[in-house]
């Protein structure tokens, strides 16, 4: 056969009608993923934008706007993912391989911190160690006559202070599966051979676990890298600027090609990292099971330790979960970050206009435009947690029904794509993409419709893993018994697949309401209306100097993840009285 | 005369040259059988030769690429028209292997189902289920879920919701291999009383050859694709058509030894077996000697070969000995209880003159 007729032979094969649906996902993937990036390359390529890559690359500008930033984005990057592989690796040794007390406390304990949104952090971080340096109120220490240096009040340790608090969980939760995966029998033969409890932990458990310490290092550093809260919280206002913190920059003050070159150099540096990090452990996979629960495992014996260590991980828990939220509750009741625990006034919450209190503002409560916010928020969360979780299960069944072709090839990367996309560099391109008509599309910007979309883009992986995860908890036997009766589609889908599905689907939507509802730096690009959204209404605040409504908010944010989360629990247990296999 | 010529009435299922292609490999190869209605057709062979993928064609899960399906004279696939009546309307019911139960409803649920899809009246489904579960013997298990009940209690359960509607074929796609070893002896026993009991033709996919010999009317041995041999089991185990079909039945499964032509007579290892006129037209031949026809030590005109000895098994008041003779395993049958140390050089006799000689493709060329 010649090379053009075989070509045109495939082609009409994957024009086939049976290739529909995995065509129009791949379709809609390319819209929302890769047609922004192809954007933003474009826009970078006009004269305006070839000139931006001058200014920002190679000019009197640059240090200010590329080098200083990316130097200290990297140096975050590199010292939260140590910090978290060292608290995370330490935590999870702890919990898995040792014979603590309470070993199930500090398990759930290690992994909460990534729940708190890392802008609550750097909020209550503010509240304590703030000094006089940028005026306004002086915080909780600084008040009460402890003098805090300007080191330790702002810019790149109390950033990376913050990150690695909230980052660390994450660690923790890579190293703990895999640590579990390594089996008793292992850890036996190896002592069986007379190797000493150091020889195995470096010959055997270390090199095992590889894979899963790699992994979590490189998410940390993407993390670290990608993260806008924390360096515009803690950092920006003393000029201590990261590559996201000036993609905003850029953007707000309308340098919009600038902020597309430096988006485009924040993909490249975070894709480049994971893809070499994917690469590095790629061949190892084998012998890892980063989700796998271990049959048995082999626990040291701590001896005199046991009690100093556990005592150690539960103030390491307490200091990023529950004192973080106290500081921050007790913070919106009180006058003044000096008096933290005195004077406790529902002022800021409740009170009317026109006190002395809060240069006459009213509490949150009383603010129309934040009861306006709620409202958007949660509406924004179940809508962004809707169509990811549709898309993200059509795009999964399309993924294992198609496995091994090219289509199915195609969706998977495709889906898994945004992984390598910083939130913030994301909004950037869905600004340069429906920031101006094109066509029949009108400019979205600022409108809810854009956010829905590019929270869809941002949040696909997610979505197409829990939709992975729900599929395969239906085996095709199952659906296939119900076809055997000749239950037709529709029926087979609501009676058999969607009971079997919805457990899961609702863990899903959960995890992407939680993402969004936290999350600032997709949203601070993108939302401009007249009604914000929580986050970003703290975020405005907190740069005002308003320290008691930026806490305030981002308690209701947090209250609202927990009832969202409780609620769902709740539903979980009422629908499904029976037990899976 | 073969196993189709004996069907004078319109066969229950009737497989013509049934093909199933998938992107570059043929799972099934043109496979043609029929069997009377009340059969218990067995498809046999070792993993990957197509014969799940065969019974998924039966119950209207695959469409074939080629051939046709019939039941009981009505077409309901078919490659070349693209026939494809749907699952339901082709009256049969299938057991999965995984047994597929849906976790989310009862037993009772499980069974009712179906019922309740066909468009059966609640108190007709009320009789039917209350029926099925007695004639499983699982009335206890009615208001469980199946996370809470055993796999053996499992199995009866997805026995009962496929069943519950009456179909007129049965397919089980090896419904024993997630049992363990007594529960699977019990269980065959027990699927040959359900068979008789729902009149149905059944069709039972398996790579043990033990529960197709014990069960079956009419069995099917298949490889890579195609049907090596179909007949009644003991057909197929007194007249194998192949070296294949020789040595993948009967317990234990019959010895090939390789000859080669020497002068008038088929030689192994310099000693005549037997006169090249069972098979004159051949220079090299395999000769199948059953177990029963070669023991332990020398008689008196019989050929004897020297083999060493591997490992004996006592079977009913008899050992089954395995030797070796360079790479070539022959099992043998010896009175009594048998040991020697392994590695230890004994002599096999021929007893008889062999079975069958089968050409140097497999092939059968003795009557």
């Amino acid at each position: 056969m010649t090379g053009p007729i075989r070509q045109r032979g495939q082609i009409a094969r994957l024009l086939q009608s049976r290739n529909l649906v995995p065509l129009i996902m791949v379709g809609i993937t390319a819209i929302l993923v890769i047609v922004p990036l192809l954007r933003i390359v474009q826009i970078s390529l006009t004269p305006d934008g070839l000139a931006a890559w001058t200014d920002v690359t190679n000019s009197r500008l640059s240090p200010n706007l590329l080098w200083k930033p990316i130097t200290n984005t990297m140096i975050l990057g590199a010292c939260v993912a140590t910090g978290c592989l060292l608290l995370g690796g330490f935590l999870a040794w702890l919990v898995v391989l040792t014979d603590v007390p309470f070993r199930r406390f500090l398990g759930i304990l290690s992994t909460l911190p990534f729940m708190i949104p890392s802008f609550a952090a750097a909020l209550a971080w503010g509240t304590l160690f703030r000094n006089d340096r940028l005026g306004g109120q002086p915080g909780y220490f600084a008040a009460n006559g402890i003098s805090i240096p300007d080191w330790l009040a702002w810019g790149l340790l109390p950033t990376l202070i913050v990150l690695v608090a909230h980052y660390y969980s994450l660690a923790y939760t890579m190293i703990a599966a895999a640590l579990s995966s390594v089996s008793a029998d292992l850890v036996e033969s190896a002592e069986m051979a007379g190797a000493k409890k150091s020889r195995i932990l470096f010959g055997i458990i270390l090199p095992v676990v590889t894979p899963a310490l790699v992994a979590g290092g490189m998410l940390t550093f993407a993390g670290a890298v990608s993260n806008f809260a924390a360096p515009a919280l803690l950092g920006a206002p003393v000029r201590m600027q990261t590559l996201s913190t000036r993609i905003y920059g850029m953007v707000q003050t309308g340098n919009i090609e600038r902020g597309y070159v430096l988006a485009l150099i924040l993909i490249l540096a975070a894709a480049a990292l994971l893809f070499f990090s994917d690469r590095l452990v790629s061949g190892r996979k084998a012998f890892t099971t980063v989700t796998g629960k271990g049959a048995r495992t082999k626990r040291f014996a701590l001896g005199i330790w046991r009690w100093p260590l556990f005592c150690a991980a539960v103030a390491l828990g307490m200091m990023t979960t529950v004192i973080p939220v106290l500081v921050l509750f007790a913070s919106s009741m009180a006058e003044q970050s000096g008096g933290l625990f005195s004077n406790w006034t529902l002022h800021f919450w409740i009170g009317p206009a026109g006190t002395d209190l809060a240069q006459g503002q009213a509490g949150i409560f009383r603010d129309p435009i934040l009861l306006g916010s709620i409202m958007t928020t949660i509406r924004l969360g179940l809508t962004v947690a809707g169509t990811t979780m549709l898309v993200g299960l059509v795009i999964a069944h399309t993924i294992v029904r198609y496995k091994g072709t090219f289509l199915g090839n195609t969706l998977s990367q495709l889906a898994f794509l945004p992984l390598f996309i910083p939130s913030i560099a994301m909004a950037a391109a869905y600004i340069a993409m429906y920031g101006t008509s094109m066509g029949p599309i009108p400019a979205l910007y600022g409108t809810f419709t854009l956010l829905v979309l590019a929270a869809t883009a941002n949040l696909m992986p997610y979505a197409v893993q829990s939709g992975r995860a729900v599929l395969s908890q239906i085996s095709s036997d199952i659906e296939e018994s119900a076809r055997m009766t000749g239950a037709g589609p529709i029926r087979r889908m609501t009676e058999i697949v969607l009971p079997l599905a919805v457990r899961g689907i609702l863990a899903g939507g959960i995890l992407v309401f939680i993402k969004i509802v936290r999350d600032l730096s997709l949203v601070v690009l993108l939302f401009s209306s007249t009604t914000p959204v929580l986050s970003m209404m703290a975020f405005n605040y907190a740069g005002l100097g308003f320290m008691q409504f930026a806490n305030a908010i981002t308690l209701v944010i947090l209250v609202i993840c927990l009832i969202a989360s409780a609620l769902v629990y709740l539903l979980q247990n009422k629908i499904q009285g029976w037990k899976s296999t | 005369m073969t196993a189709q010529d004996q069907i004078t009435t319109t066969p229950a299922i009737a497989i013509e040259h049934l093909t199933k292609r998938f992107s570059e490999n043929t799972a099934v190869d043109d496979v043609n059988i029929s069997v009377p209605p009340g059969s218990f057709l067995v498809l046999v062979g070792p993993s990957g030769c197509g014969k799940s993928t065969l019974l998924r064609m039966l119950a209207g899960l695959e469409p074939p690429s080629e051939g046709q399906i019939s039941f009981g004279g009505k077409i309901v696939s078919s490659g070349a028209s693209g026939v494809q009546t749907n699952a339901a309307a082709r009256d049969a019911g299938l057991v999965f292997q995984s047994y597929a139960l849906w976790p989310h409803k009862t037993v009772e649920g499980n069974i009712d189902w179906p019922l309740k899809v066909a468009g059966w009246s609640k108190q007709k489904r009320a009789e039917r289920i209350n029926e099925v579960l007695k004639f499983l013997g699982i009335e206890a298990l009615r208001d469980r879920y199946p996370a809470e009940i055993s796999g053996g209690q499992q199995q009866r359960v997805a026995i009962a919701r496929t069943i519950g509607p009456r179909p007129g074929i049965l397919l089980l796609d090896e419904p024993l291999s997630n049992l363990d070893a007594k529960l699977r002896v019990d269980m065959r026993s027990e699927l040959m009383r359900i068979h008789r009991g729902t009149n149905a033709t059944s069709v039972y996919v398996t790579h043990d050859q033990v529960e197709a010999m014990t069960m079956a009317t009419h069995v099917a041995v298949l490889r890579e694709g195609r049907v090596e041999q179909f007949g009644p089991p003991d057909e197929l185990l007194l007249k194998p058509q192949t070296t294949f079909v020789a040595t993948f039945l009967g317990t234990p499964a019959g010895n090939l030894v390789p000859v080669s032509r020497s002068e008038d007579a088929f030689v192994f290892n310099g000693i005549n077996l037997a006169p090249n006129a069972i098979a004159p037209d051949l220079d090299t031949a395999q000769l199948l000697y059953r177990a029963q026809d070669i023991t332990v030590g020398t008689r008196e005109g019989r050929p004897t070969v020297k083999a060493t000895y591997a490992e004996s098994a006592p079977i009913a008041g008899q050992s089954m000995v395995t030797c070796l003779i360079g790479d070539l395993r022959v099992t043998a049958i010896v009175d009594g209880f048998f040991r020697a140390e392994p590695g230890t050089e004994i002599d096999l006799c021929f007893l008889r003159d062999p079975d069958a000689v089968f050409d140097a493709d497999g092939r059968r060329v003795t009557q």
